[in-house]
């Protein structure tokens, strides 16, 4: 790759980005609608702990959970699910008819994805803190911030990475999207920690980041009461190594499945 | 009213197809059931996290049987909602379902009944899962048919009385059709004390959730099946009085339905919205 077509990559990554941003800025019903309804199942959460009588550190962890699931549903429905959209929408072909990589599209989906969607997870924290009175352990910003990064680049290689895979799904996509959510939440122990899933649960953070990622977060902002799975540090590594595998993955199978595509004619075809 | 039978036949069949043919049937079953399952999964793995400390296994097993029920308002009332945006949106077929001899009303009251028997199949693995796996059981000799089966069939009428409203909603606001539905399903799922009892909200949302015919629903389910139910505030009631509310509620939301639905078609008419379509 030369400086001219990095810098074209750049440019396309940075427009991509900002469709994302002021996109979901424009349509206030969905920003309405992402930051507030993942809040309304995390107090249910909340709730189910302390109808059950648990101590109230279950209770910051359903929160945080509560605040890492929305950036799982944004990497499946606003990355994962996205070239199903665009298909849908009629637009699939300009983006394979664009002169810079796909890559560089899909990492301003995914960088914009994560800017709106700390945005929207305010209010979560804001109901964690007002109203559910959570406490976290004093941390380090630099490291947290270290921590909340890799957990996101591996998430989001991994919407990356499903983002090709739909590129031949139709409406499987949607259903895919769905089987991806609550499962997910269990085998990551989204609303408990993974250790009480015992070895399923070490085997579920062997081959999906999301439940080291929340472990992680968890770890770094509550200590012990986080009750980890792995050191964090180890976490971290597992996460970087997530990461690369996951941004290979996203380049080889998005290279592979365009061509599968384009032979079988499903990149263009609507309402499968 | 053999026509009217022989035309929600035929919207339930085109319903099945429509909701299944992306899949061969296993592969549909098996997404069928994973959400209801996986949601069951999850709060079994709160509770084996805080078991040890605080064993509530009377209180948990009446949460899970809440949470198995709720499938029926995930896929009736929220699944109404999104055929409304489909046919629309997705498919561009809306105002052709309205200007056939099927009509929308019968076209979404076939397609709820195909909605109910999924609902009803997850809600019986659900519980399975829940009696097998993890153990939540309950004494069948305790169960009172009679009461159950009442509240059952008046929770089944309400929750295809939500789903017009639903629809009807989806209709005259086809932008934020999505919010309103994926909104409506965790909103319901916080209000009705799906999975808590609802005296831990609020005094002021306690009492908007006790006329909520779902909160009534899951309490009667659970009383008629486990022998009590999860709320306290509830407890106090009679048979008599849960299953009163309850049908009276019922009442309500079903007038409230058909008024509020062919409302909101009108409107949605007179606005040119039928055929509007905002996302695809």
């Amino acid at each position: 790759m030369n400086g001219r077509d990095l810098a074209l990559d750049v440019r396309a990554m940075r427009a991509r980005m900002y469709v994302r941003v002021v996109g979901s800025l424009c349509e206030p019903a969905w920003l309405i609608g992402d930051a507030v309804l993942p809040n309304l199942g995390m107090c249910a959460f909340v709730l189910l702990y302390r109808a059950l009588g648990a101590p109230r550190s279950f209770e910051t962890l359903a929160v945080l959970g509560g605040i890492l699931s929305t950036y799982w549903i944004n990497v499946l429905w606003g990355m994962g699910a996205q070239l199903y959209w665009e298909k849908q929408q009629g637009q699939l072909q300009l983006y394979f008819v664009a002169p810079c990589s796909r890559m560089a599209i899909l990492t301003g989906m995914a960088v914009g994805g994560v800017l709106m969607t700390t945005l929207r997870s305010v209010i979560g924290i804001a109901v964690g803190i007002w109203i559910f009175h959570i406490r976290v352990a004093p941390v380090g910003l630099a490291e947290l911030f270290g921590i909340f990064l890799v957990t996101m680049s591996a998430l989001y290689a991994l919407g990356m990475t499903f983002s090709s895979l739909f590129l031949l799904y139709g409406r499987e996509a949607w259903h895919v999207c769905n089987a991806l959510t609550e499962p997910m939440y269990f085998l990551s122990g989204m609303y408990f920690p993974i250790r009480a899933l015992g070895a399923l649960g070490a085997v579920a953070a062997a081959v999906i980041p999301l439940g080291l990622g929340v472990d992680a977060m968890r770890q770094a902002l509550l200590g012990s009461g986080a009750h980890g799975l792995i050191p964090l540090r180890l976490e971290v590594v597992a996460l970087a190594a997530f990461t690369m595998l996951f941004l290979w993955l996203a380049r080889v199978s998005l290279a592979h499945l365009e061509l599968l595509a384009k032979r079988e004619g499903r990149l263009t075809q609507r309402w499968q | 009213m053999r026509a009217a039978i022989a035309r929600l036949r035929s919207a339930a069949w085109l319903g099945w197809q429509i909701d299944t043919n992306w899949a061969d049937p296993f592969l549909f079953i098996v997404y069928s059931l994973l959400r209801p399952i996986a949601t069951g999964l999850i709060l079994a793995g709160m509770y084996w996290a805080v078991s040890s400390r605080v064993p509530a296994r009377g209180m948990f097993t009446a949460l899970y049987l809440g949470n198995a029920f709720h499938n029926f308002v995930t896929q009736v009332v929220i699944g109404m909602g999104w055929i409304v945006l489909e046919e629309r949106e997705e498919y561009e077929t809306l105002k052709y379902v309205f200007t056939s001899p099927l009509g929308l009303p019968m076209c979404l009251a076939g397609r709820s009944v195909v909605k109910l028997a999924i609902a009803m199949f997850g809600v019986v693995v659900v519980m399975a899962v829940g009696w097998f796996a993890l153990h939540l059981t309950w004494d069948w000799r305790e169960v009172r048919w009679p009461e159950l089966s009442l509240a059952l069939a008046l929770g089944v009428v309400a929750t295809v009385s939500v789903g017009f409203l639903v629809a009807g909603l989806g209709l005259l606001l086809p932008r934020p059709a999505i919010q309103i539905n994926e909104g409506l399903a965790v909103a319901l799922y916080l209000m009705c004390g799906v999975i808590f009892p609802i005296d831990l909200l609020p005094a002021w949302l306690q009492s908007i959730a006790l006329a909520l015919p779902f909160t009534l629903w899951y309490e009667a389910l659970r009383r008629f099946l486990l022998g009590h139910g999860a709320s306290a505030r509830i407890s106090h009631w009679s048979d008599a009085t849960l299953l009163g509310a309850l049908a009276l509620s019922t009442l309500a939301f079903v007038a409230i339905g058909r008024l509020g639905y062919f409302a909101l078609e009108t409107r949605a008419r007179r606005l040119g919205r039928l055929d509007q379509t905002t996302l695809f």
